[in-house]
């Protein structure tokens, strides 16, 4: 708090100290505290800090000036004949990006009055990349606006690992964690925030196109041997999406759903040496239900659900008697369905809804239904089908144009959703998501700019994972399985 | 100020710089705060000072081999040339405008500590870490507004203020550490490796 008091108290001064014509007398400011004061002299100074584009450019031209000087550079070398012509949302923060990540050093850029880069030349290595921004009404888009690009750069270097680290030290995301290829390279592949992917490489071992031919066709006929088990790369009994609960008291909490959902426990995994639950599984109907004792890195969070059941009324009870709180208790809806709310111990909400219209069984009426209560929930739409391939199932948006309720289909599995409001408070979700390929899933939601909390990487569980966290809130750990440990 | 060994070090630069012209962006980098702190003190605005600043590198580059070493730091050369075209810059402006006492200003003096201190002190800006970098270089060298910053970086204006505290802050501690650590500039330093995440 003290804090938030003194950022917002040195504002006021530099707020102050930019309005003041330059060159006038710093005079004493008023209200400066003690501590502030060597702060606002730091201000004062950086009131001069030079440009950081400004010592770049300068320098550039002093060194076209001694390198015109002192050695020729041959034609060839400056221009090559083909050259990739990027066109990013914003060039300038593109430019000072691959300079961090990649050492590139700029040879030019043109200012439109826009104050857009109408042109600019950097060079990377021995190679020129051209960059502009978007202008949209001359048809250049960027991989931001398309959702993609097709074209991936490939950056052949000296010493893989080392330009990789220095590009995810300037931001670049792993894609593809770098590895020895069968066609003698080690290389991996990295995002940058402007929608291109670069698969940065070192060549070990040259070999002819047939040599490469004739390893690929050997690693193929041994992905399809009989002798390499199968691998179901969604485990038996999940679909696309499973709700993952992070709460304080696990234990208490499997109870809770034992008695008040008819929950079956498939099994628990305890944290090493204590009565905490790194990881259980529960069933619930047709559906799984996954969850965890918080951790440090997974903190307890709320989430919502909606609960097919038979009987609304029976189930409230007993989810009362078991220790849930009422949310709301069971009535009918006039959309036809008896509906009823519960808050459980841990704070998790359950909407308790028995289907009275609707017979027919789909991904819709399955037992559990991960409930989104977002802010700017029709942006998430928008996001979730970039990123997640999810497609609207069900959307009815109220006349303000904010979505009331909506069901997005992704993989086999749907989600319910709404916007936020004052009655009911944002509760975005954490899901567990098994797709055939997380790779491709990765990379996608990563291009569409979710955080990443946890790299892709293989798990001693048998998964292929990560963990990502979106802009709207919501946890998505994708994963493929693709080796069977057992517990 | 300066050591033996360090005078020895830059005599080499400038020597090297002398045969081979391409050695210039060492000098350049060494001196870019310096002289660019000591125009901004004596000039009024931003394209000033950058001109002026281009202008002395420019004139440096083209006079490098009449340099002579007479134990007078690189720098003092620079500045000399630097203060020079400050004077000519103001006499052209003085007769355009018809004005001549322009000239007390020439007079001013400007105090070599305070510029070495904020030489330091832009050298230290390129030091610190990634965001409150950007935040210190939009706010002062863009002047640009909480709300602008906040919006280009995708963060509310209170994670700016926080941010623009925070680095000033970082700033004061190393200006306030003592002269002998050399800020060099660091490349990622911070390690981004928290790991998060649930199933295991």
């Amino acid at each position: 708090m003290a804090k938030q008091n003194l950022s917002e108290q040195l504002d006021r001064i530099v707020e102050a100290l930019i309005a003041r014509p330059r060159g006038t007398a710093p005079g004493r400011e008023p209200n400066v505290g003690a501590s502030l004061r060597p702060l606002a002299k730091i201000a004062a100074q950086l009131r001069d800090l030079p440009r950081e584009d400004f010592k770049e450019r300068l320098k550039l031209d002093l060194e076209r000036r001694t390198s015109m000087a002192s050695k020729p550079v041959s034609a060839t070398e400056v221009r090559q004949t083909a050259v990739p012509y990027l066109c990013v949302k914003d060039a300038a923060a593109a430019i000072d990006f691959y300079k961090k990540a990649f050492g590139a050093t700029e040879v030019m850029r043109l200012i439109g009055p826009d104050k857009k880069i109408g042109h600019a030349e950097i060079r990377i290595g021995n190679s020129a990349i051209y960059l502009s921004d978007e202008f949209p009404d001359h048809g250049a888009l960027s991989p931001q606006t398309l959702g993609g690009s097709p074209v991936r750069i490939s950056l052949s270097v000296d010493n893989v690992d080392a330009v990789a680290a220095r590009a995810v030290a300037a931001g670049a995301k792993e894609i593809r964690p770098i590895e020895d290829q069968f066609y003698g390279e080690r290389s991996g592949l990295f995002a940058d925030s402007f929608g291109y992917m670069w698969n940065i490489s070192t060549l070990k071992e040259e070999m002819s196109g047939a040599e490469m031919q004739k390893r690929m066709d050997a690693l193929m006929n041994q992905g399809t041997s009989p002798t390499r088990p199968t691998v179901k790369p969604i485990p038996e009994g999940f679909h696309t999406l499973t709700q993952y609960l992070a709460v304080n008291g696990a234990a208490t909490l499997i109870d809770f759903f034992k008695e008040a959902f008819g929950a079956l426990e498939a099994f628990r995994v305890p944290r090493p040496g204590g009565q905490l639950i790194m990881h259980a599984q529960l069933r619930i109907g047709d559906s799984i239900l996954e969850l965890a004792d918080a951790t440090e890195e997974f903190g307890a969070r709320a989430v919502a659900n909606i609960l097919h059941v038979d009987d609304v009324d029976a189930v409230y009870q007993r989810a009362l008697k078991a220790g849930a709180t009422s949310l709301s208790t069971p009535r009918e809806q006039s959309y036809g369905d008896r509906e009823a709310g519960v808050k459980d111990p841990a704070g998790n909400q359950w909407y308790l809804t028995a289907i009275r219209k609707t017979d027919h069984r789909t991904a819709d009426t399955r037992t559990i239904l991960p409930h989104l209560s977002l802010v700017r929930a029709a942006e998430f739409v928008e996001f979730a089908k970039r990123a997640f391939g999810a497609e609207e199932a069900f959307m009815f948006k109220g006349p303000d144009g904010k979505v009331v309720h909506a069901r997005l289909r992704i993989g086999d599995s749907i989600l319910a959703l709404g916007e936020a409001s004052d009655e009911r408070a944002a509760l975005p979700a954490a899901l567990h998501m098994y797709v055939p390929n997380v790779d491709a899933v990765y990379a996608a939601a990563v291009r569409e700019g979710v955080k990443v909390l946890r790299p892709l990487r293989d798990e001693p569980y048998g998964d292929r994972a990560a963990s990502l966290q979106d802009a709207f809130g919501n946890f998505w750990f994708p994963a493929t399985h693709i080796k069977d440990v057992g517990f | 100020m300066k050591d033996r060994s360090q005078d020895a070090g830059e005599r080499r630069l400038v020597e090297a710089a002398q045969k081979d012209p391409g050695r210039f962006g060492e000098l350049y980098e060494n001196n870019f705060e310096r002289v660019y702190a000591y125009i901004a003190r004596r000039v009024g605005n931003r394209e000033e000072a950058q001109d002026l600043t281009a202008e002395v590198f420019h004139q440096a580059l083209a006079n490098l081999a009449r340099f002579e070493w007479r134990g007078l730091p690189f720098a003092a050369w620079l500045l000399r040339i630097a203060s020079n075209a400050i004077a000519d810059s103001w006499k052209s402006k003085a007769r355009e405008q018809g004005n001549p006492s322009s000239d007390e200003l020439l007079s001013h003096d400007v105090d070599m500590e305070d510029v070495e201190q904020r030489a330091k002190l832009f050298r230290l800006v390129t030091t610190l870490p990634e965001d409150q970098r950007r935040v210190v270089e939009m706010r002062f060298a863009q002047e640009k507004s909480i709300r602008e910053i906040a919006e280009e970086l995708g963060r509310t204006g209170g994670a700016v203020k926080q941010l623009q505290f925070r680095g000033l802050e970082s700033l004061r501690a190393q200006l306030s550490a003592g002269p002998r650590k050399k800020a060099a500039p660091k490349l990622g330093a911070r390690s981004a490796n928290k790991s998060g995440g649930t199933n295991g």
